[in-house]
């Protein structure tokens, strides 16, 4: 089993050793003909080993942010930047069509994993494979540092089984495994206990944050379930509506954690 | 790519069901026309095969007694739907006897002009100046072998001598080719009967008496042409008529008859394939399209660990094409057994040699490459639908 003390001991580890996803000035807008949602991000940084709780009402823009993190939503203007102590990659130019090197697909594959509230996973591929696939898919392969996840995640027992034979929370595992497997920088956790009962949500996310910080990722986590969050460490913020109620202009802004 | 391929596959095996039902549409459209398709080639190649089998298939011979010399034999024998043309003497000519050299026992028997390139005689024979080919009704009448030396004599009312032709056998015909006692011979021996006829004299073959040879214009009734293929027969036949202002004799109705039953053969598989192929387009398109809409959220997933659109379309095409390969290797299967199961059923002795559904290795590829090429076609509103898949679906499920 591949040790998990240390962020990164495998030769194999991700090339950004230290870096961090800062975001400026961010925006992005839906509109319909009777509405226009804003959601504004004036400050936003995540470090690598850091762990951000991100909260905020329905209908603020939660999973909206996750997606223009995790580049699958393009940003309607500001500046969003992954650095670190070898590059500076401007992440708001990936959608440009004159870019040049690697497309978004590309950069998520490598720097990104990702918990989905639904597990998200193959069904046609076993426990152990659905934890490869990431790795396959940004080509890092690293048997050793797989195993040390499934063991460390309870899955040992699971890794021939396909995904139809799991329970819920026994799938919010492996899609954790599944992204910390090819040692992303950073993962993105949507709700990721939400369809778990209170204890099965306290061991997921206690596993999540346990397993990304001994990779040496920075985690992001959204989720309902303030009372969850408090159980741990994190930095948190929130996402709350700024605008006035009953305006077809509804503008929703991140800022700190209000103080409770 | 290698891994859209693997994983493609990989759901495409897990969900047999699906897969089995692509297989069983593209069978039941695909093995019907196989062995339709395969009766018309058993039964059209069997037809043709018969006509082509008889030389006397693309024979036109001119009737009445016309005048032509050996410059209109040279302007036919120019045209491109000919394959051999040759003079005709007057028919009243034609019957001459015959006898082994040194034999007592003769028969009568009649000249046909030939010549080299004649498709009545053996491939690739040259026949001489001097050589004779007999029908095989003949040679065994006057026990004749190939290479024997040969009399033809003939006697007229006003000759005081009979004309004697030596000649050698080159070749014995088969019955099939030569029914009868049939002599066939460059048209010089038939232009030499005739010269005796007309009262010429002709020393070298001792006859001294009778009219200059060198005052004698050739000069011939008739031509006895073959057409280069059976599908310049009738516009052959036509030109010779139209040219020379004769009529003429030929199996061209038979050919035709045949040439348009292929023809309307291939305009009724035609339609079919074609009926057949808007339901199994219209069959395809939705079931790989709602294959995309039911998987949407793997797609997504896929897309979602940084698969990205240029390679995601690759998943529905894929196993679009495995289908389309195991529903082939089904239909082949089936239609052999259908074409056994029908060359028992029918009686046939029209195709006794090649079988009644015939379907040759280069159709086979051809027809695969074909449907293969048809099913990716139909794969592409799913490849497109698939490309266009958002990620962000996957986390957006149950999203608040």
């Amino acid at each position: 089993m591949a040790s998990m003390s240390s962020p990164c001991p495998s030769t194999s580890c991700p090339d950004i050793m230290s870096a961090s996803l800062v975001i400026n000035g961010l925006s992005v807008s839906l509109s319909d003909n009777e509405r226009r949602f804003t959601l504004a991000v004036p400050d936003l940084s995540l470090a690598q080993g850091e762990v951000v709780g991100l909260t905020g009402p329905s209908g603020t823009g939660k999973t909206m942010l996750l997606e223009v993190l995790g580049l699958l939503r393009r940003p309607t203007g500001g500046a969003y930047r992954l650095t670190d102590d070898a590059e500076d990659i401007d992440l708001t130019a990936l959608w440009s069509l004159a870019r040049t090197g690697p497309d978004a697909p590309q950069v998520r594959a490598t720097h990104f994993g990702f918990v989905p509230q639904s597990g998200g996973l193959l069904p046609f591929l076993s426990v152990a494979e659905n934890i490869a696939l990431s790795q396959r898919i940004a080509d890092r392969p690293d048997p050793a540092w797989q195993a040390g996840l499934t063991d460390r995640l309870g899955l040992a027992s699971l890794v021939d089984l396909t995904p139809a034979a799991l329970s819920i929370g026994q799938r919010q595992r492996v899609a954790i495994a599944r992204a910390l497997a090819h040692r992303p920088a950073f993962v993105i956790a949507d709700e990721p206990t939400a369809a778990l009962d209170p204890d099965a949500a306290v061991a997921a996310m206690g596993l999540l944050i346990e397993a990304a910080t001994a990779g040496g990722a920075g985690v992001i986590i959204s989720s309902h379930d303030l009372a969850l969050l408090d159980r741990f460490e994190m930095r948190r913020i929130a996402l709350s509506i700024t605008s006035d109620a009953g305006s077809a202009e509804v503008t929703s802004t991140l800022g700190p954690r209000a103080a409770a | 790519m290698k891994l859209v391929f693997d994983l493609a596959l990989r759901d495409l095996l897990r969900e047999r069901t699906h897969l089995i039902c692509n297989i069983a549409v593209l069978a039941g459209v695909l093995v019907p026309l196989l062995v339709v398709f395969g009766i018309k080639n058993g039964v059209y190649d069997a037809l043709i095969g018969r006509l082509l089998n008889d030389p006397a298939t693309l024979r036109i011979e001119t009737s009445g007694n016309m005048a032509f010399t050996e410059v209109d034999v040279a302007e036919v024998a120019g045209w491109e739907e000919t394959g051999f043309v040759t003079a005709k003497t007057r028919s009243v000519f034609d019957f001459v006897n015959v006898r082994r050299d040194g034999a007592v026992e003769k028969r009568d028997a009649i000249l046909v002009p030939s010549g080299t390139g004649d498709p009545t005689l053996p491939d690739g024979l040259d026949l001489l100046p001097g050589d004779v080919v007999v029908s095989a009704n003949l040679a065994r009448q006057l026990e004749l072998s190939v290479g024997d030396p040969l009399q033809v004599f003939t006697q007229a009312t006003e000759r005081p001598r009979q004309l004697m032709v030596p000649l050698t056998i080159a070749a014995i015909l088969p019955d099939a080719r030569a029914p009868g006692r049939s002599l066939f011979a460059n048209i010089e021996v038939l232009d030499l009967v005739e010269a005796f006829y007309d009262e010429y004299a002709l020393p070298d073959h001792g006859i001294t008496e009778g009219r200059d040879l060198a005052t004698r214009t050739p000069e011939f009734e008739g031509l006895r042409v073959f057409a280069r293929d059976i599908h310049s027969l009738a516009a052959l036949q036509s030109r010779i008529e139209q040219r020379f202002a004769v009529r003429t004799e030929a199996r061209t109705a038979e050919v035709s008859g045949v040439l348009s039953l292929g023809r309307n053969l291939d305009i009724a598989l035609l339609l079919t394939a074609g009926v057949a192929s808007l339901g199994l387009a219209a069959a395809l398109v939705f079931g790989f399209w709602g294959e995309v809409a039911r998987k949407r959220q793997t797609i997504a997933a896929l897309a979602l660990l940084g698969i990205g659109s240029r390679q995601i379309w690759l998943f529905p095409l894929v196993q679009a094409l495995a289908s389309g390969l195991a529903g082939l290797v089904v239909s082949f299967a089936l239609f052999l057994l259908a074409g056994a199961a029908a060359e028992n059923l029918f009686d046939s002795g029209l195709t006794q040699e090649n079988g009644l559904v015939v379907l040759s290795m280069a159709q086979a590829v051809i027809i695969a490459v074909l449907v293969l090429a048809f099913v990716a076609f139909t794969a592409y509103f799913a490849a497109r639908s698939a490309a266009r898949v958002d990620p962000a679906e996957v986390l957006r499920e149950g999203a608040t």
